[in-house]
């Protein structure tokens, strides 16, 4: 254990040397607030943009606030992941190809006690900055365009950190499989892309996919109870997660080994 | 474009652009501490301060080398 929250502590230190403490959390607050305001802004922005007719009108509906932070989390599931997949691209690839893992590995670390930390580390900086991106979205919906219950929102964050954390395993298999961060980084998007098409086209089968998380968080928000299926769905994507790190226990183990 | 200026309430536009120069004042530090970059280091220089938001995000992610 004591050697876990070493290997846990260097890598904390390691993204306040390269800043991701500041970053990522920044790049979320901003994906979370664009939305809200450029909503609010719409009919401006339309204006002043030009190239219509004199008398043209337009009525453009105020969404339900629901729907505004629902707009943030499509964000978070869009540049979200792609910030997410290439911040941790060169985890334990990249230290790899440089030979630093292998200065750690050469001390008597378990293979499983590196991969997990990495794992937790990762995961840390992204729910804080998904807690900070979805605080700071939360508070411009609720000043423009009507309250949602403090509550709702922890649901909202709870629920789809799964999403990002799945993500995160994903990301962490690959890396223990190829040395480029590059490819790590584009397989990842590639899979988590696939993950929706294939509940998108299999919906009716696949009701606890973790791509549905985002739709269940919408019935949350929006009717204000948690789906049976949500529950389900969150049962699978913890199964995924374990699933998805064992095996990139295996492979680091098979791959440094070899 | 005048009226625009006046309609927008700057409350709410102000601690966006904060954050935006947190972000490239970081991108900055970080710049004049590397020696080197992925690529010509001028280049990241100008990437950073011309690109709103993305540069900063783009130097971060491909330009800082880790060895």
């Amino acid at each position: 254990m004591r050697q876990w929250i070493t290997v846990f502590n260097r890598e904390m230190l390691e993204y306040w040397r390269n800043f991701k403490w500041i970053w990522v959390p920044v790049i979320f607050i901003l994906l979370g607030v664009t939305d809200p305001l450029s909503t609010y802004y719409l009919p401006q922005i339309i204006e002043s943009v030009g190239g219509l007719p004199e008398d043209a009108t337009f009525d453009i509906p105020t969404p339900p606030p629901a729907d505004v932070l629902m707009m943030s989390l499509s964000q978070y599931s869009q540049l979200g992941v792609l910030v997410v997949a290439l911040m941790s691209m060169g985890l334990i690839s990249g230290e790899r190809k440089s030979g630093a893992a292998e200065l750690v590995l050469v001390k008597p670390i378990r293979y499983s006690t590196y991969v997990t930390a990495k794992w937790a580390a990762t995961s840390v900086l992204v729910l804080l900055s998904l807690i900070v991106g979805l605080l700071a979205s939360w508070y411009y919906t609720n000043l423009l365009f009507g309250e949602i219950a403090f509550g709702d929102l922890l649901l909202t964050l709870l629920f789809y950190s799964l999403w990002l954390f799945y993500v995160v395993s994903i990301s962490i298999l690959l890396n223990t499989m190829f040395k480029t961060p590059g490819l790590v980084g584009f397989l990842t998007i590639l899979l988590v892309i696939l993950t929706s098409i294939v509940t998108n086209i299999f919906d009716h089968i696949l009701d606890w996919s973790p791509a549905q998380l985002s739709s269940y968080i919408n019935i949350v928000l929006t009717e204000g109870a948690i789906p049976n299926e949500l529950w389900g769905t969150t049962v699978v994507t913890v199964l995924l997660i374990v699933g998805l790190l064992t095996l990139s226990i295996y492979t680091f183990r098979a791959r440094e080994m070899a | 474009m005048a009226e625009l200026f006046e309609t927008i309430n700057w409350g709410l536009i102000a601690p966006i652009i904060v954050i935006q120069l947190i972000l490239m004042v970081t991108a900055l530090i970080d710049w004049a501490r590397t020696e080197n970059t992925n690529g010509p280091k001028m280049m990241w220089l100008f990437i950073i301060l011309l690109l709103n938001i993305i540069g900063p995000i783009l130097y971060f992610i491909f330009g800082r080398r880790n060895d």
